[in-house]
């Protein structure tokens, strides 16, 4: 498939100084100031934060609160864009020390779809990380970021390489999807240290573990079936490495790194080039049969993208990461952020205004969830605030996939009401760990895909 | 330009109650052409009255007790249906009026409405109406299976449903739609085939222990009684039966959610029913087996919910307690990590 790159020009570009959770990053710039094209605009001393880059060359116009995909208002720089190229010294970083690398990972703002700066997922602090996972289930490579499927695998290969060195990891795996054959054929037979691999896929208990030792590599490419979520992270390590993750902890406390493939494709070009991450490509689908494939710079308004992929008609909702798990923005002037992965648009007609009635046990909920709870019987709970017994019933596993309400035929809000008793909880109960945010709140606007 | 502002997911299935009961009620219709056909005219009253009083008292309980109407969803129609097939056609038209207001207003209203009851409507106006005029709900004969025809029209048989098992063929494509779901059937169909020929085995051993016969040999050759069709065998192939299997027990508020409760319930179900029907007949011994296996269901279902994602089963338990021990020089497997 072909990438489209966006050439025009936007009225305003709005950069959110915080695109990722932790520290809100300060201004470098003032009103009135000129930015050039991979400039950095916004740092922070905070361990948990990233840098942000100007993607365009023009003048500073205003910093203020702006619009971000997650559904909150952000403090952002907003550049009249110029029409030129001019751009600060690139300067490519190989061969450095780990420490180093980690230091630039977080100078370049490279950050995971998730939202958790790359450099904190490959060295957490007071944790060691064993093992480096790519996870590209859900595959937007061949959007157009690399050029052939040769190109992808080999890249992805170098950027593990330089994951791992980062992080200090001995281990490291790609996980693919098994459906997505033309990856799979990408990998086939792939060299790493003069030993042709072979795609593994994961079957019962075998996990990565069992093809370290079989392929006698400690580089591996396994594939599994593909997995929506937002909160799917621990899911994910215990089904590739078969390392159980515990409630409120996150793959790291287990050793795992967990990466996405846009962060270890923004790694590569910025050790091979120095360039920073400033643009991204993101997928723009919905009213028609066609998705498209667009280059953007970050910051971008959502209208142009919107523009460019030449929809013209009413829209009725506008959607950012996806029609599962991704969150309906009130406007079309957000910006396009590091977590952006997807624009999905709906036509009036097509925006669902289903009433719910009450549940009648069909138990398709139970059928489809992915770690076997018993959906309806939270969504109960939830509903009439009885949130102990929807913890004895295991709420804080749920992943929210949100599969159980697309099934649903009473159309219940299964997940807003699974998610608010895992919000009540997390609030009742001091002894457990740090919320992670749901995404109309602070956080993450990313659809785990 | 105004945006719709609403929680994920932003797009869900089409299928929704209303399609679930009307996809019911079509998959009964060629039952109900075939019931006329056979029966003539009253088996029509019967159908259409039972159809009309339970939407109309539907109706009414809503307007009444100012609720949301919702008889445009078909579930009072598909209850007055399902009441309506299980009624003998000589009866009185009276009887299939008050059964239908009876299962309406008690079975499902009473006990809160759709998804709230806790025993299937049509089952408890059917089982008040035979307890209060027995003589005109019992059917002028019982189905008694010869041949292999009588399989696909036994139309000398008493209950609307009965006469044709074969036209219940309907219920089978809406498993395979996933309108209703397998388990169930299957574990209740599975049940219903395996105990009378259990029952033929177990009788042959008692047979010879009876005698006082030794040679192990003849206890052997009893296995031989599993492949050989028990008379009671053919009582589950009765229309009633599959009515039962596919229609009723399948029935989603009063059956368990979990995935292994659902396979305890359609085996409870089919022990009951065979049960009932062995010492009495099929016809009423499906309605209380099925009955009786709504009352545990609840207990079914608090006793099998799933253990938190990840847990170890009881099996996979002792299968780690037992190869722990071994040594692993001794093992084949492969499976550890570096």
């Amino acid at each position: 498939m072909e990438i489209k790159k966006l050439d025009t020009l936007p009225e305003k570009i709005i950069i959110p100084l915080r695109q990722h959770r932790g520290a809100v990053c300060e201004p470098l710039v003032k009103k009135g100031d000129r930015v050039l094209i991979g400039q950095k605009i916004g740092e922070s001393a905070e361990y948990q934060s990233s840098a942000v880059h100007s993607s365009v060359c023009g003048e500073v116009i205003a910093i203020e609160e702006a619009a971000h995909p997650d559904g909150n208002k952000v403090m952002s720089v907003i550049i009249q864009p110029e029409d030129s190229n001019e751009s600060v010294a690139f300067s490519a970083c190989k061969d450095v020390k780990p420490d180093q690398l980690a230091k630039f990972i977080k100078e370049s703002g490279i950050v995971e779809h998730y939202g958790i700066p790359t450099h904190t997922v490959l060295r957490p602090k007071g944790k060691k990380i064993d093992t480096v996972l790519i996870n590209a289930t859900s595959s937007e490579w061949i959007g157009g970021t690399f050029k052939t499927p040769g190109d992808y695998a080999s890249q992805m290969l170098d950027a593990l390489k330089l994951l791992m060195k980062a992080a200090g990891a001995k281990k490291g795996a790609i996980v693919l999807r098994t459906d997505d054959k033309e990856s799979i054929d990408a990998f086939e037979g792939i060299e790493v240290n003069k030993k042709k691999l072979k795609v593994a896929p994961l079957i019962g208990s075998r996990n990565v573990g069992y093809y370290f030792n079989e392929q006698n590599s400690d580089i591996v490419i396994v594939s599994q079936e593909r997995i929506f979520g937002k909160k799917i992270l621990n899911f994910f390590t215990y089904r590739v490495t078969g390392r159980k993750v515990k409630i409120g902890c996150d793959p790291t406390d287990v050793g795992v790194a967990v990466c996405g493939i846009k962060s270890a494709k923004a790694l590569y070009d910025a050790v091979q080039t120095g360039v920073p991450f400033y643009d991204t490509v993101v997928s723009v689908e919905g009213v028609s049969n066609k998705m498209e494939y667009i280059l953007v710079r970050i910051g971008t308004p959502f209208k142009d993208v919107i523009d460019s992929y030449g929809y013209t008609g009413a829209i009725g909702k506008i959607i950012a990461n996806g029609v599962r798990t991704g969150v309906a923005q009130y406007t079309d002037q957000v910006p396009v952020t590091k977590g952006t992965t997807r624009i999905t648009i709906q036509k009036p007609e097509e925006v669902i205004r289903d009433e719910a009635i009450e549940c009648i046990h069909c138990a398709r909920c139970v059928d489809v969830c992915p770690v076997e709870l018993i959906p309806s019987r939270l969504a109960v709970m939830a509903d009439q605030g009885r949130f102990d017994e929807s913890r004895q019933i295991h709420v804080e596993n749920c992943i929210e996939c949100g599969d159980c309400a697309a099934v649903c035929p009473s159309k219940i809000p299964i997940l807003q009401l699974i998610r608010y008793a895992k919000d009540a909880i997390e609030m009742a109960y001091e002894d457990l760990p740090e919320k992670e945010s749901s995404n109309l709140k602070v956080g993450c606007g990313c659809g785990g895909e | 330009m105004t945006y719709t502002i609403s929680a994920p997911p932003h797009k869900k299935t089409k299928l929704d109650f209303k399609t679930l009961n009307f996809s019911k009620i079509i998959a009964l219709l060629p039952l109900c052409l075939a019931a006329i056909y056979f029966f003539g005219i009253p088996a029509l009253g019967i159908i259409v009255a039972s159809v009309v009083t339970a939407v109309v008292t539907e109706f009414a309980i809503q307007t009444i007790f100012k609720q949301k109407i919702t008889i445009g969803d078909g579930h009072a129609a598909m209850l007055g249906l399902m009441l309506a097939l299980l009624i003998p056609p000589e009866a009185p038209i009276w009887i299939p009026i008050f059964a239908a207001f009876f299962a309406i207003t008690i079975g499902k209203h009473v006990f809160g409405g759709i998804g709230s009851y806790i025993f299937n409507p049509v089952l408890v106006a059917w089982i008040f109406t035979r307890s209060a005029w027995a003589s005109y709900m019992t059917p002028a004969s019982i189905p008694h299976i010869g041949q292999f025809s009588d399989l696909i029209l036994e139309h000398g048989a008493g209950l609307m449903v009965g006469v044709s098992p074969i036209l219940l063929i309907g219920g089978v494509y809406l498993i395979y739609k996933r309108y209703i779901d397998w388990r169930v059937p299957l574990a209740f169909f599975a049940t219903m085939i395996i105990l009378p020929q259990t029952l033929l085995f177990v009788s042959g051993v008692m047979a010879l222990v009876h005698e006082g016969s030794l040679n192990p040999l003849m206890y052997m050759s009893q296995m031989f009684a599993l492949l050989s069709p028990s008379p009671e065998l053919s009582y589950s192939m009765i229309g009633i039966v599959f009515f039962g299997i596919l229609f009723l027990a399948t029935d989603t508020a009063t059956s368990p959610v979990t995935k292994k409760g659902r396979i305890v319930y359609g085996i409870t179900c089919g022990l009951l029913v065979f049960i009932y029907g062995y010492f009495a007949n099929y016809v009423d011994g499906l309605i209380y087996g099925i009955f009786l296996a709504n009352c545990v269901a609840s207990f079914i279902e608090m006793n099998t919910m799933p253990a938190s994602f990840g847990t170890m089963s009881c099996a996979e338990k002792a299968y780690r307690r037992v190869m722990d021990k071994i040594p692993s020089s001794l093992k084949f497997e492969v499976v550890n990590n570096e």
